[in-house]
């Protein structure tokens, strides 16, 4: 992987390291090359807390970049393997489940942002390298039972339907904002987090992009986590299930009962 | 306002639970239904992963159904020796339809058969209480006399059956078979659709049992609260797929609709409140229908339960 070699720049690095660590909540930078790199990715909300209230959060990346690369950052979650009902035609009126598909190697949430559009800016097989794109990611996925090149774009097709009608694939192209401000050039981009991405780890990764290779990577973490009650319900509706079981009948229980005598002393019936 | 749902892994705004809650909480104690068949399909709809959301279901119907039978026990419509026979049927019914599942899986084409089966007992007993309820509306109006019961074959043939016993509470007298063996047919047929059963348990203790229709909306709720009870725990236990807080929302209105839809249902007669859930039911099925017929917005969808 190719670097840009500037001192100058780590020295730039630093002192925003140094200057803004009050506005950063925690800053985690794992730039590739260190040593020389002038990109830096940080996500502003590297842990995203689930509680009984929680109902989505956003979710900026931002950092140095060089003048004159464009920007891609993708986030996703670790890759892993989906299965899914597949609806079809049978009898040729009738849609009904016709069986299960496997999808192997998908992320579960994926979002791809760039200053241009992504074909634009990188040929196909460099798309296909670092998995950028739903193209890509369609050459990247396996489908079991497998099937033909054709069904296979055709499903994974509607896979990202289902993944986008929950808010977990999305993408966009020209939203990163790019500033100059003492000769340093900032990125910045505000991307909405969807509640019904699960807890577990993301990985938000930055491409700087040139003359249509990609010449620096830098990579941040976003850590997804429950917390309070939320995570004793759900811990506990796994771990203690025979309890969690029984607690929900006895308070439904209570619940149908309460609201008998309510009713009764309140006169609603005769 | 928005909650988090720990089962569900999802936020929801909290006046959908509350209000899908009371509206099948309502038919609940108005006809004896548990509301599965609504309910299920509605909770997807606002983005419950559909296990979860018939997991959750049984357990708010607890709540409902617990609410509802209080309510019609309280004026003294519940048969608790009839409900009791027929739980004995639907417990034996429920653990012959989950084997019955399994040789349907195995043949390939469940999902075929399960569905077709489905429409097709909803269209029949829809059709058949809206027609017989109408029928028995107009005979009323016009000769206010209550027509002789007619003896037909079949309830001939049910009297030479053993082990015939009175429900007082019904105010009939069958063999004790007679409720086991259509608890069980209803529990079978229940368990392969994956519903509770209730729109098939009203017809059969209407028309095969020929209970009054006030007494078979408390009977009905009777036996789906335990239903239901059996239907949670295993969910929880097995398969961890209740949302407990989902189910608190939802039974906040559901325990209240069953309180208003029985107050209510005392308010109409027999054949009115037959002739509304035959309506209901229809609807359903129409429902159904067009969703086997459209091309769906979604060919896939999360696996697992039905």
């Amino acid at each position: 992987m190719k670097t840009v070699n500037s001192e100058q720049s780590s020295v730039i690095r630093l002192r925003q390291r140094i200057v803004t660590p009050i506005t950063i909540l925690i800053i985690l930078i794992v730039s590739i090359g260190i040593a020389s790199a002038q990109l830096t990715a940080k996500a502003n909300h590297d842990h995203i807390k689930i509680d009984f209230f929680y109902h989505g959060s956003t979710v900026s990346v931002s950092g140095v970049t060089d003048p004159g690369t464009d920007l891609i950052i993708k986030i996703a979650s670790p890759e892993g393997h989906e299965k899914l009902k597949q609806k079809g035609k049978v009898g040729g009126i009738l849609w009904m489940n016709t069986g299960t598909l496997n999808f192997e190697h998908v992320p579960n949430l994926y979002s791809v942002h760039s200053t241009k559009n992504i074909e634009e800016l990188l040929a196909p097989k460099e798309l296909d390298t670092y998995v950028i794109g739903l193209p890509a990611l369609s050459r990247h996925v396996g489908l079991n039972p497998s099937a033909g090149e054709e069904e296979k774009a055709r499903w994974f097709g509607e896979f990202v339907k289902y993944k986008e009608a929950s808010k977990l694939y999305a993408s966009s192209s020209g939203r990163i904002e790019i500033k100059e401000k003492d000769g340093r050039h900032t990125y910045y981009i505000n991307t909405e987090w969807p509640y019904q991405a699960p807890p577990g780890d993301y990985l938000v990764t930055v491409y700087a992009v040139k003359n249509g290779k990609v010449v620096d990577t830098a990579e941040s973490k976003v850590l997804v986590e429950q917390v309070g009650i939320v995570k004793s319900l759900s811990g506990m509706a796994k771990n203690n299930a025979a309890l969690y079981g029984i607690i929900s009948i006895v308070s439904a229980l209570g619940a149908g009962f309460g609201v008998g005598l309510v009713f009764r002393k309140g006169g609603g019936a005769h | 306002m928005h909650l988090y749902l720990p089962v569900a892994l999802t936020s929801i705004n909290i006046f959908i639970p509350v209000g899908l809650g009371l509206a099948v909480g309502l038919l609940s104690g108005l006809f004896g239904v548990g509301g599965g068949f609504l309910m299920t399909p509605l909770l997807i709809m606002f983005g419950i992963p559909s296990t979860v959301a018939a997991a959750t279901d049984s357990n708010q119907i607890v709540a409902a159904s617990t609410s509802g039978t209080y309510a019609h026990w309280k004026v003294g419509n519940v048969d608790f020796k009839m409900g009791f026979h027929l739980l004995i049927g639907g417990f034996i019914g429920g653990l012959v339809g989950v084997q019955g599942i399994k040789v349907l899986n195995a043949m390939g084409n469940a999902d075929f058969v399960i569905k077709m089966t489905y429409v097709l007992m909803l269209g029949i007993v829809g059709t058949y209480m809206f027609i017989e309820s109408l029928s028995s509306l107009k005979k009323k109006n016009v000769t206010q006399e209550t027509s002789p019961k007619k003896e037909s074959g079949f309830s001939k043939l049910l009297q030479t059956l053993p082990l015939q016993t009175e429900y007082v509470k019904s105010g009939v007298t069958h063999s004790m078979l007679l409720p086991i063996i259509f608890g069980g047919v209803v529990g079978i047929l229940a368990a392969v659709m994956g519903v509770g059963g209730g729109f098939l348990m009203v017809p059969v203790m209407v028309y095969i049992l020929r209970m009054p229709m006030h007494v078979v909306v408390g009977t009905s709720l009777f036996q789906i609260l335990f239903n239901c009870i059996e239907v949670t725990f295993l969910q929880a236990y097995t398969n961890h797929n209740v949302d407990f807080i989902l189910a608190v929302l939802l039974l906040l209105g559901s325990t209240v609709g069953a309180q208003v839809g029985a107050v209510f249902g005392r308010k109409l007669k027999g054949e009115q409140l037959k002739i509304i859930l035959a309506v209901i039911v229809l609807v359903v099925t129409v429902k159904i229908v067009f969703e086997l017929t459209l091309s769906p917005s979604l060919l896939l969808s999360q696996a697992g339960g039905h």
